[in-house]
């Protein structure tokens, strides 16, 4: 029990001590693709620890949601973090029926977020935060239908048992792992605000969805912002990697070796999309979520058929 | 005929100009804009004394521009607004308005052109609003969250759909008219150069132009290809930056960093003709500053013949990508008749379909003897304006190509000259973004006395306007890019 509780505690360090590392990496990637020599792979810790020494100012209209909302997403993030495996270490928080939290304290996360947007009172926020409760709206199938399908399958639901039921012998398994994976990478992008869906990149706030609603965030704020959006992009990486663990064989150093170049393949990933998609149009996102959910519902169809 | 028939660059005396009553000049205008005339310039001939006014229409199927006059005679300051019929002259006499307290009686929207919140000196304006349930209001500028020139934009939208854009300008104002006037020869083509950042040749080519007409300084040919060169390699640097600046906007990494690239070869080419990557410093009266001479046209030749391969590649790829072209079409579209009507030009109207392009319709220094091709595109959405940058690219490569090949001999700066009294020019000019006209009058004893500048920015930033109805506001960067217009020609 001491060891596990150990382990599961390295596990959250290791992912809050990572998280700006590999969105440094996904930058460095974008821009060596692209011709660039790009920022350094540290570069995100510089602007933290910068975001960190600078003053908070508050918008004179916003009321104490504004406060709350960053420490508030930022610890949603960490709890959401201490559900994941790492390797094979069981999370700090397991049990039955998880999966529930794990979306909702994502949820909660954003409608904080949503709330503290609106709560400034400009109309760049408000078009920020309509946006991104229409795309969350569009976005939650996808992960129940998902992960839940998985779910289903195995019979388990808490994320370190469906994980673990992943038997790469079973050959129906291998086709889930790669209908799965993609729909989970459609959602990292949604839900992380990454291109085709969002442009973490651009300066124009009118085509904004994430980035605009942390316009009038400064200082402290704007550092658990940030904060909190890499741990998010690090965390539905690890969704993504831990498809690929094999959970056959058990080993400390086979997990760790899998883990390495999983987040590094994933930033190639990532890179390469980045680069050769352009924006969808904002109408087309609901099209796009929509297509991720019904990959999906197919993983369900898959199982039907070949149980 | 109470007017008079011009060519581009041709001086004409002032006395030439008939200058008739309100009513005559009413119809003489209104005539000449049924039939097609679009106006370029609505000033008065002397500032300090705006009694005359004066106005230059071009009819592009007879290269020629007709220049009437209207004199108010002691009554009051004010005429019947053409506005109504015609809405090409709508910020024309809105410019009159502010600059001169010149009322277009009748006017259906007379708005500030370069003050904010005020219109004839002294009565409020207030932005044209939405009311009513789900409608909302978004202001964004003058201040940015890029770097880029400033200016405010006022959106009425409802949900994700605009219904109405409304810009303000003026934020660069810095009297660059005024300025001709007081300074002095050399000082004069510097602050042409600084007009707008991005045409500093164009804004010279005009400048050159209307002060060389007006001293009868004629240039040698070798002069005037170098100077079509180097106007040409605007364009290609211009249009190659505009295409990377779309692709960026669409979040499309790989060609906006290869434009980018290209667009750096283009302004080193400048470099090496003159020393300055924006083409500064090489245009003086009665020609050119630096010769070309073979080492500098064979590197900037290799640079060129670069550019137009690696252009084509890049171009097929990013206008054969199904997701960049779904931003592209149909996104800001700006119909024929519309364009027509507000009297749009350059690469803009053409993008419409309009055959408007100065290089062909009134043509001027080399020009007049190497042609180029008009390119006109239909649909008049983003991606025509972002194709026809880059067919005119093609056709602008081939064009410098072709000239630095056969570069004629001779000297490459004519004496200089002194400016006769009592004339005037109108010097027109297709900068990379469309018209430029420069309208220069001198007094009685040979001084500037008028200096009057219509960038194209002028034109274009209502069809802006127009082109983001019914558009989504996410889409708005996009439309601004594809018409990428300045602040700073605009404001002067």
């Amino acid at each position: 029990m001491g060891l596990t509780f150990l382990q599961g505690i390295i596990s959250i360090i290791v992912i809050m001590a990572l998280a700006p590392l590999f969105a440094g990496m996904v930058n460095k990637q974008k821009a060596i693709l692209t011709g660039r020599i790009g920022a350094p792979v540290l570069q995100p810790y510089y602007e933290l620890i910068r975001l960190f020494k600078k003053e908070t100012i508050n918008a004179g209209t916003s009321s104490f949601i504004s406060r709350i909302s960053p420490l508030i997403n930022l610890v949603s993030m960490i709890v959401a973090a201490a559900m994941l495996p790492v390797g094979f270490w069981k999370p700090i928080i397991s049990f039955n029926g998880d999966i529930i939290l794990f979306a909702y304290i994502l949820g909660l996360a954003r409608f904080f977020q949503i709330l503290a947007a609106m709560d400034i009172g400009s109309s760049f926020e408000g078009m920020g935060a309509a946006r991104e409760a229409t795309f969350a709206l569009f976005a939650e199938p996808i992960f129940f239908f998902t992960i839940g399908s998985i779910s289903f399958i195995s019979g388990y639901n808490s994320l370190f048992d469906i994980y673990h039921s992943i038997q790469l012998n079973n050959v129906s398994y291998e086709v889930f792992i790669i209908v799965c994976s993609i729909s989970v990478f459609m959602l990292a992008v949604t839900e992380c605000s990454r291109m085709p869906v969002d442009d973490p990149n651009t300066h124009l706030e009118l085509t904004m969805i994430h980035e605009v609603m942390i316009l009038d965030n400064s200082g402290i704020d704007l550092f658990l912002y940030q904060y909190s959006s890499y741990i998010k992009l690090f965390i539905y990486a690890l969704l993504e990697i831990s498809f690929f663990y094999p959970f056959s064989q058990k080993s400390n150093s086979v997990g760790i070796l899998i883990f390495i170049t999983g987040s590094v393949a994933l930033t190639f990933v990532l890179g390469i999309v980045e680069t050769i998609t352009s924006r969808y149009r904002m109408k087309n996102i609901p099209q796009y979520l929509l297509f991720a959910t019904a990959i999906g519902i197919l993983n369900l169809l898959i199982y039907t058929f070949t149980k | 005929m109470k007017l008079i028939e011009v060519q581009n660059n041709q001086m004409f005396k002032i006395d030439d100009i008939r200058f008739t009553g309100k009513e005559e000049f009413r119809d003489t205008i209104a005539e000449l804009m049924l039939n097609g005339s679009r106006l370029i310039s609505l000033t008065p001939v002397d500032p300090d004394n705006p009694k005359k006014i004066f106005a230059a229409l071009t009819d592009k199927n007879f290269s020629v521009i007709y220049l009437s006059g209207c004199d108010f005679n002691g009554s009051a300051l004010e005429y019947e607004s053409f506005a109504n019929d015609f809405p090409q002259t709508n910020y024309f006499e809105c410019e009159l308005a502010e600059n001169y307290g010149i009322m277009p009686l009748n006017h259906p929207w007379l708005r500030p052109v370069r003050k904010q919140n005020v219109i004839m000196g002294n009565i409020p304006y207030h932005f044209f609003q939405l009311k009513g349930e789900e409608v909302h209001e978004v202001a964004v500028g003058p201040i940015h969250a890029g770097v880029i020139e400033p200016g405010h934009f006022r959106f009425q939208c409802h949900g994700e759909l605009v219904y109405n854009l409304e810009i303000n300008l003026g934020y660069q104002h810095r009297g660059v008219e005024k300025l001709f006037l007081q300074l002095n020869s050399d000082q004069r083509i510097i602050l042409s150069e600084s007009i707008a950042g991005d045409t500093a040749l164009g804004h010279a080519f005009a400048h050159c132009h209307a002060i060389e007409s007006l001293s009868n300084i004629q240039l040698s040919l070798r002069a005037k290809v170098i100077r079509t060169v180097a106007a040409e390699i605007e364009r290609v640097a211009m249009h190659l930056s505009g295409l990377g600046g779309i692709a960026n906007d669409v979040g499309f990494a790989l060609p906006s960093a290869s434009y980018g690239r290209l667009r750096t070869l283009a302004i080193n080419s400048l470099a090496l003709i003159c020393g300055s990557r924006f083409g500064r410093g090489l245009f003086v009266y009665g020609g050119v500053r630096y010769d070309i001479d073979n080492e500098i046209k064979n590197s900037v030749m290799e640079n060129l013949n670069t550019i137009l391969n690696d252009v084509r590649q890049v171009n097929d790829y990013m206008f054969s990508s199904v997701g960049a072209l779904s931003r592209f079409e149909e996104t800001g579209i700006v119909s024929k008749d519309l364009a027509q009507s507000i009297g749009l030009v350059g690469l803009a109207a053409r993008s419409s379909g309009l055959e408007e392009d100065v290089r062909i319709n009134f043509p001027y220094s080399a020009y007049r003897y190497n042609p180029v091709s008009m390119i006109t595109l239909s649909t008049g959405d983003v991606f025509a304006r972002a194709r026809l940058r880059a067919l005119e690219i093609d056709e602008t490569l081939r064009f410098i190509i072709e000239q630095l090949e056969n570069l004629p001999e001779g000297e490459i700066k004519a004496g200089s000259g002194k400016t006769v009294p009592g004339s005037a020019v109108i010097s027109m000019i297709e900068g990379w973004r469309g018209e430029i006209v420069h309208s220069v009058f001198t007094d009685s004893e040979g001084k500037l006395m008028n200096y009057k500048i219509k960038d194209p920015s002028f034109n274009n930033w209502y069809g802006l306007s127009l082109a983001l109805r019914e558009t989504g506001i996410s889409d708005f960067p996009l439309c601004n890019k594809s018409f990428d217009l300045s602040y700073a020609g605009h404001d002067l």
